[in-house]
């Protein structure tokens, strides 16, 4: 678009109309602009928007506008990390109000590397497209052991464990969990998505995850995917 | 050729004698190539001067992590660094002082057979298969998880292959294996089924030591003791990291006196900033904390400075390979090692394509060659890499050998002797006529032009009638006849009976794990 379009004059984010402040915070989501996205949450709020309204229309419609973008290669990495952090901002503002409503939020997730490896770059990555779509996500980090995991899963009750790996040598490591969850009869309360660089479906499926995930793009739509199918079935 | 004929004036041997001697590469196999070009720079000694100024400064100020080793940070300690938590500051100057005092410009690895142990350093280049991959991929079986067949077959290919010099690692991840315990049939491989120099295990300590006690087997206790017989990867964990793993393989070889190399391994963008400065800066700053710390285990344990340089694709965060700046980055890394006094690794048949395909071979072609002018002494990945180094590919290791042996001629310089200058044939045969029958000709066509095994340079129709091969379909055939042709090479029987009854024991000691 060329700049002759745009006036000079900034624009006042409580001086728009509900419809076009949405349409300005996909925008500002898209641009990255945390202050924005926190300002615009809360006039929303204080409009008497619901928060469950907020985060449906506002922030996660304008994530999914990234996230198409992102997939297509129009967005690049550092800019989608900007949005999900924008997004973040304004999930800040909302959450404890979803909590008091008792509304369901988006999806818990916990994720970390497994025992072994201190390769993270990936994880993170995942990490930011999950918030980016909402997800309240718990990163526990490298090198976590069987307990970890356990502890975080006992603690915080998420609908995903996520574990990842760039190692040959750890990734066997996964079972290792997966078989931990199924021995103390705890397996079938959380999706378990895999992820890394030697991995692949047939390896997800034996080790018995619920789903292998090519890249954090993938992990995120999976992830959404599997968390509304299990709510649905529930 | 039979027996009962006699000898002919000029050779003769007829049809079975030539067809023998043109079954022969024209690349003998050497132990390394010795280069006779100048190297290929990019930037000049204010440049240069400039990384390493930068480099001293975040060896000083940022500092490097050594993560999870306390025995690492005392002898960082009393080497005199600066340690804070894992966070290891070295005052400016001393990671170079430490080098250049014991660090050696150059070293032997001895090979089981004398005449493959290589020279690592000065104006040798060694050229070494790829190294890591968890998948193999071949024409007829597709991406399949990599088996320990799937590597003795690349052990054998590499050793069939004149223009590799070294017999790698991690030639492929035997992932059917268990994780503890599969670098005993990893090693073992490299010594029963080539006789070329090999790399060790580094995924645990005790796997290191496991390795330098098969080598003793093989060498001798004495002689290892005071002799590399290894070369192993010690990568750091970029940006600025040391793992306790690594370290602790590294300390094993050090005290060895076997080799490492120290190698950063940089997606760019991702593990070191966005630019090729600052990317080198980084890489030289990792990789002579590295390289300092193997000399304060101890002195004069041979090091190799490492560099494995790939950009990400900013737009999905997936690294991307053969591109102009990551061999930018090589180009000034080796310059920055050779300013250092020491050994240089990098480089390879880099691609991140999934196919030995058209984007496979130029990717690869761009890191190949940058590495030759660049002056690589160890070029790890030279050939069978895929994918970003996930996937080792049969058709395409031939492919890469192939360029390998183009190397070593193409480094090995020109000739300008009497018989270089080709005076006589250019008398003889004049203006307006042609070379091809001329004396000078008839004595040399048979060397002068390196023929690829692979390319296919036929009429259109000849090519038609051979089945329309593409590049692959034509290595494919070659690597079954390989395979098929394959003869290992003699090894002592109370050498192979010794390592098998030392490889049953330990195996026997402890359970199978996968991590």
């Amino acid at each position: 678009m060329a700049d002759e379009e745009y006036d000079d004059e900034e624009i006042i984010l409580a001086d728009l109309s509900d419809e076009e402040l949405v349409e300005q915070m996909h925008d500002d989501l898209y641009d990255g602009l945390k202050e924005e996205i926190i300002e615009g949450t809360q006039i929303l709020l204080d409009r008497g928007w619901g928060p469950e309204k907020v985060l449906a229309e506002a922030l996660v419609g304008g994530m999914t506008i990234v996230g198409i973008d992102f997939r297509d290669g129009i967005l690049f990495v550092p800019e989608v990390l900007l949005a999900a952090n924008a997004m973040k901002g304004g999930m800040a503002i909302l959450r404890p109000l979803l909590a008091e409503t008792g509304a369901k939020p988006v999806g818990k997730m916990v994720i970390g590397t497994v025992k072994g490896d201190i390769h993270d770059i990936g994880k993170n990555l995942v990490t930011m497209m999950m918030e980016g779509a909402g997800f309240e996500v718990i990163d526990l980090g490298i090198n976590n052991d069987v307990d970890s995991y356990l502890d975080a899963l006992e603690e915080h009750q998420p609908d995903i464990l996520g574990m990842s790996a760039l190692l040959t040598t750890t990734m066997p490591y996964m079972k290792v969990v997966i078989d931990a969850l199924v021995e103390k009869g705890l397996r079938d309360d959380y999706i378990v998505l895999v992820g890394g660089a030697p991995l692949n479906e047939e390896f997800g499926e034996a080790v018995g995850a619920d789903a292998y995930c090519r890249d954090a793009a993938s992990a995120s739509s999976t992830g959404v995917a599997m968390v509304a199918e299990r709510r649905a079935a529930a | 050729m039979s027996e009962r004929r006699g000898r002919r004036r000029g050779g003769g041997g007829g049809r079975s004698g030539k067809q023998a001697a043109r079954q022969k590469s024209l690349v003998a196999q050497a132990p390394y190539i010795e280069r006779n070009v100048p190297y290929f720079e990019i930037l000049d000694e204010a440049g240069l001067a400039l990384i390493e100024h930068n480099a001293d400064t975040v060896l000083e100020e940022i500092g490097i992590e050594f993560r999870d080793d306390p025995e690492a940070l005392d002898i960082l300690k009393q080497g005199g660094a600066e340690v804070e938590g894992e966070r290891v500051r070295f005052p400016r100057g001393l990671c170079r002082s430490i080098i250049k005092a014991h660090a050696p410009a150059e070293f032997t690895q001895h090979a089981r057979n004398p005449e493959r142990s290589t020279i690592i350093g000065g104006k040798r280049t060694v050229l070494v298969p790829a190294y890591g991959p968890p998948f193999v991929r071949d024409i007829d079986g597709g991406r399949r998880y990599a088996s320990i067949e799937d590597f003795r077959n690349f052990v054998k290919l590499a050793y069939m292959s004149p223009g590799l010099h070294h017999s790698g690692g991690t030639v492929c991840e035997p992932v059917d294996l268990p994780v503890n315990k599969r670098h005993f049939d990893m090693v073992y491989s490299h010594i029963k089924y080539s006789d070329k120099p090999f790399m060790g295990s580094v995924t645990a300590p005790e796997r290191a030591q496991d390795t330098v006690d098969m080598a003793k087997i093989v060498f001798g206790d004495s002689f290892v003791e005071n002799n590399t017989v290894t070369t192993s990867l010690i990568n750091a964990n970029s940006p600025m990291t040391f793992d306790d793993t690594m370290l602790g393989a590294l300390k094993v070889y050090a005290r060895n006196m076997q080799a490492t190399v120290i190698s950063p391994f940089i997606l760019a963008g991702a593990m070191s900033p966005v630019t090729v400065v600052g990317t080198a800066t980084q890489i030289l700053a990792e990789a002579m904390a590295g390289m300092a710390f193997a000399q304060l285990v101890r002195p004069g344990a041979p090091v190799v400075f490492g560099t494995f340089a790939s950009a990400v694709s900013m737009q999905s965060g997936a690294p991307t390979f053969g591109g102009a700046e990551p061999s930018q980055v090589l180009y000034i890394a080796a310059a920055l090692a050779r300013r250092l006094g020491v050994p240089f690794r990098s480089g390879g048949g880099l691609c991140a394509s999934k196919l030995p395909d058209a984007q496979a071979a130029y990717e690869a072609a761009n890191t190949l060659q940058s590495a030759a002018l660049a002056g690589v002494n160890f070029m790890l990945h030279t050939a069978g890499w895929l994918e970003g180094g996930l996937v080792m590919g049969y058709e395409k290791f031939l492919m890469d050998a192939d360029q390998a042996n183009m190397i070593n001629i193409m480094l090995r310089g020109v000739d300008v002797s009497e018989n270089g200058q080709a005076m006589s044939a250019l008398r003889e045969v004049g203006p307006g006529k042609h070379f091809l029958g001329s004396a000078h000709t008839q004595a040399n066509f048979e060397t002068a032009f390196y023929v690829s095994p692979l390319a296919d340079s036929n009429s259109f129709e000849q090519w038609q009638e051979e089945g329309a091969l593409d590049c692959a379909q034509r290595a494919s055939v070659k690597v079954k006849q390989m395979l098929n042709d394959y003869e290992a090479p003699p090894l002592d029987p109370a050498i192979d009976e010794a390592l098998i009854a030392f490889m049953t024991q330990r195996k026997a000691a402890f359970p199978d794990m996968n991590y």
